[in-house]
């Protein structure tokens, strides 16, 4: 962008060239931003994943051996499962979740805005901060427990949520619908709004009633919206840390490890940065190809 | 503008004249993990570092407070981007990895290093040691003991047990139920970690590694290790002990708090925690119950290392060597950090002290954990057995003999 911007400044005009040199400077900052703190720490980062990376004194090269490691190790099998799991039950929640509360939200009621702010303001809070609320909802002396085992009696003792996978995994999974909803209501609710009346109103003269003008007029016109949000919140999902990092730490035993959560370990643990950084490589790939194929999904059936 | 230009330059060169005329004009960085609203940092701050350069004109101490969480994120940052501190207060068990990795100083040849050794205690010593050097000094230390609710061991009739046959019947005498529901423990093992059952192990003759660290399998998974962990899961079935072993119920702090539970064991810190949070709750001290090899406590604390990247390693020694003098180890004593020199045996405030003559005499039997650069992996392996076994997932045996073999491949 910035390169295409400097070759035309040549045959532009002086107005127009003070311009671009004025879009340039407010660009240069972030790009600047841009290169320092990611571009170069991505690429350094790809250079260690080459080498048993020592913090001082040089680094042996070591070729694939990182990368090896990576396939053959059980605990990544584990954060591979945890991870598709997590991604599966928070996005199709949130998709679920959003678009209900998207729905709900368009209705010309009169408190419709503030119910608008309300549902939006789980995105906003700090990652920190609800995943702490949330450990403690679910610990076994916590609110959890106490609704459900001390109150309704479903069941007699206590549960230790967050000490077994497939429970910490619902419960994180929950904190991450219950915190991502919003956003996705918000894209929703712009998506909603741009959608022609006639085409409902036609709906509707036709003889649909509610159910079937949503199903069958509002839904697939939201599919482009529906295809943006599942690629991001999957981007976003495979990228989840602070709520695992947080909640359960990984454990106990590694059983609930998810890929950033086990690469932060390699790093600052076990002084491991070679493989850490291998892992984080192994794991952008993924991302790529799974955004990859939702898109060519979604582009088909539309 | 111009003139403010000309004040400052103006300024600037005084104070670089100023600068030059002083002896030894250096500034020492020195990072550690008190709380920064704590009463450690205060008397550092406010006591021992004035003291320090009053003594020594010349020498600032820049005294930086890193959250533990954080603090090995930051010192590995600073290594690897040549910024490390002069000096820092390090967890025993991270020297020798830190050695390894070539930031520490070897202090052999420093000046006066032979009379420092021999001032301070050896088992803290002995976590300094590596590769044939040391590679700091011990700064603090301490060693967990028995905690008990004396209300509670009065109303059953029990005097704090000494011996792991008593403490098991104790355990059976204290136990509460409501109905099916157990609503009170005899004992609550903090947690599934070798801190918490490195005590257990070690005082029923137990081991995790052979003397020479070269080996896990025949101690991690040899018989009497076994025989302990099996005996602990056995209470923690039987509803003797928390729940807190496999990661639910009350913590150990808030649980000995709510009155749950009447034992626990932990280090000289928890005293004063409790205290300021249950005021109600009376709690004493005990030396940790013996088993078939007596009390063996596990020893904790902290080191003073220096950095192979120090700028001024005169200075930063003269700091250390202060640090490890009976005046500032006392100053520290009162707020938690028990000092570490054998002339603090005869203070008078270590003899009066309520409980620290208590943890001095359990420290003269402590043993360090595993002293080598791969703790961290051999803790996250034993762990993951621990955490295996009291979740049911695996019998004691099957977890350490796996483990065992994880801990050899690692110390080859």
């Amino acid at each position: 962008m910035t390169a295409a911007t400097a070759n035309r400044t040549h045959r532009l005009s002086p107005a127009r060239r003070r311009d671009a040199i004025f879009a340039l400077t407010l660009v240069l900052p972030g790009l600047a931003w841009f290169l320092a703190f990611n571009a170069y720490p991505a690429a350094y980062s790809f250079w260690i994943s080459f080498h048993d990376y020592k913090l001082i004194g040089p680094s042996p090269f070591v070729g694939f051996k990182n990368y090896v490691r990576v396939f053959s190790d059980p605990v990544v099998l584990i954060a591979l499962r945890n991870t598709l799991v997590y991604a599966l039950i928070s996005v199709s929640g949130q998709l679920v979740a959003g678009l209900s509360l998207a729905l709900l939200v368009n209705q010309p009621f009169k408190f419709a805005k503030p119910f608008r702010v309300i549902y939006y303001f789980p995105v906003v809070a700090s990652w920190v901060v609800v995943s702490l609320i949330f450990s403690f909802l679910f610990h076994s002396e916590g609110l959890v427990n106490y609704v459900f085992s001390d109150l309704l009696r479903l069941y007699p003792a206590h549960r230790a949520w967050l000490n077994d996978a497939a429970t910490a995994l619902v419960a994180i999974s929950i904190l991450g619908i219950w915190k991502g909803a919003g956003w996705s209501m918000l894209i929703y609710l712009a998506a909603l709004q741009g959608i022609p009346v006639e085409l409902e109103e036609a709906a509707r003269v036709d003889g649909a009633g509610p159910w079937h003008v949503t199903r069958f007029v509002t839904i697939p016109m939201l599919r482009p919206t529906t295809m943006f949000i599942t690629v991001m919140l999957t981007i976003g999902a495979f990228q989840a840390f602070i709520q695992f990092f947080i909640m359960t730490a990984g454990g106990p035993n590694h059983q609930t490890e998810v890929f950033l959560s086990y690469m932060y370990n390699q790093a600052f643990t076990f002084l491991d940065f070679g493989y850490s950084s291998a892992i984080a490589f192994v794991l952008a790939v993924l991302i790529v190809a799974i955004s990859f194929i939702q898109m060519r999904y979604f582009r088909d059936r539309s | 503008m111009s003139k403010a230009l000309a004040v400052l330059g103006i300024t600037l060169a005084l104070a670089v004249a100023s600068g030059a005329r002083a002896a030894d004009p250096v500034t020492i960085s020195f990072w550690h993990t008190y709380n920064s609203d704590s009463n450690e940092n205060k008397t550092l701050t406010e006591k021992v570092i004035p003291a320090f350069e009053k003594a020594n004109p010349g020498i600032k101490v820049d005294a930086q407070v890193i959250p533990y969480p954080d603090f090995r994120q930051k010192l590995l940052t600073s290594i690897a981007g040549g910024t490390a501190p002069d000096l820092a207060r390090l967890d025993i068990i991270w020297s020798p990895e830190f050695a390894a990795i070539g930031a520490l100083e070897k202090l052999d040849a420093m000046p006066n290093f032979m009379r420092l050794k021999a001032s301070v205690f050896k088992g803290p010593l002995s976590t300094n040691f590596w590769n044939g050097g040391y590679y700091g000094l011990p700064l603090d230390t301490n060693t967990q003991v028995m905690l008990y609710n004396v209300d509670q061991l009065k109303a059953a009739n029990i005097s704090p047990p000494r011996t792991m046959t008593q403490l098991k019947a104790a355990l059976t005498k204290l136990q509460k139920k409501q109905g099916d529901k157990a609503t009170g423990w005899g004992f609550v093992v903090p947690g599934p970690y070798n801190w918490n059952l490195l005590p257990w192990i070690w005082s029923n003759g137990g081991d995790i590694v052979s003397k020479d660290y070269k080996r896990a399998s025949g101690y991690l998974n040899g018989p009497k290790t076994v025989a302990t962990i099996q005996m602990l899961y056995d209470w923690f079935k039987a509803g003797l002990i928390a729940p807190t072993l496999a990661g639910a119920g009350l913590g150990s702090w808030e649980g000995v708090g709510a009155g749950q539970y009447s034992m626990t064991q932990d280090g000289p810190w928890a005293y004063p925690a409790l205290k300021a949070q249950y005021k109600d709750v009376n709690i004493a001290h005990a030396l940790f119950p013996s088993g078939s090899a007596g009390s063996i406590s596990v020893v904790g604390g902290e080191n003073i290392a220096m950095f192979k990247g120090a700028k001024n390693k005169d200075a930063a020694w003269k700091f250390l060597q202060f640090m490890l003098s009976p005046s500032a180890q006392m100053m520290m004593a009162p707020t938690g950090q028990i000092p570490v020199i054998n002339a603090a045996l005869k203070d008078p405030f270590i003899v009066n002290h309520p409980y620290y003559g208590l943890y001095l005499t359990q420290l003269k039997t402590a043993k360090a954990r595993t002293p080598i650069p791969q703790y961290a992996k051999m803790e996250d392996i034993v762990q993951g057995a621990y955490a295996d076994i009291f979740a049911g997932k695996a019998t004691v045996k099957a977890a350490l003999d796996a483990a065992a073999l994880k801990v050899d491949d690692l110390l080859k």
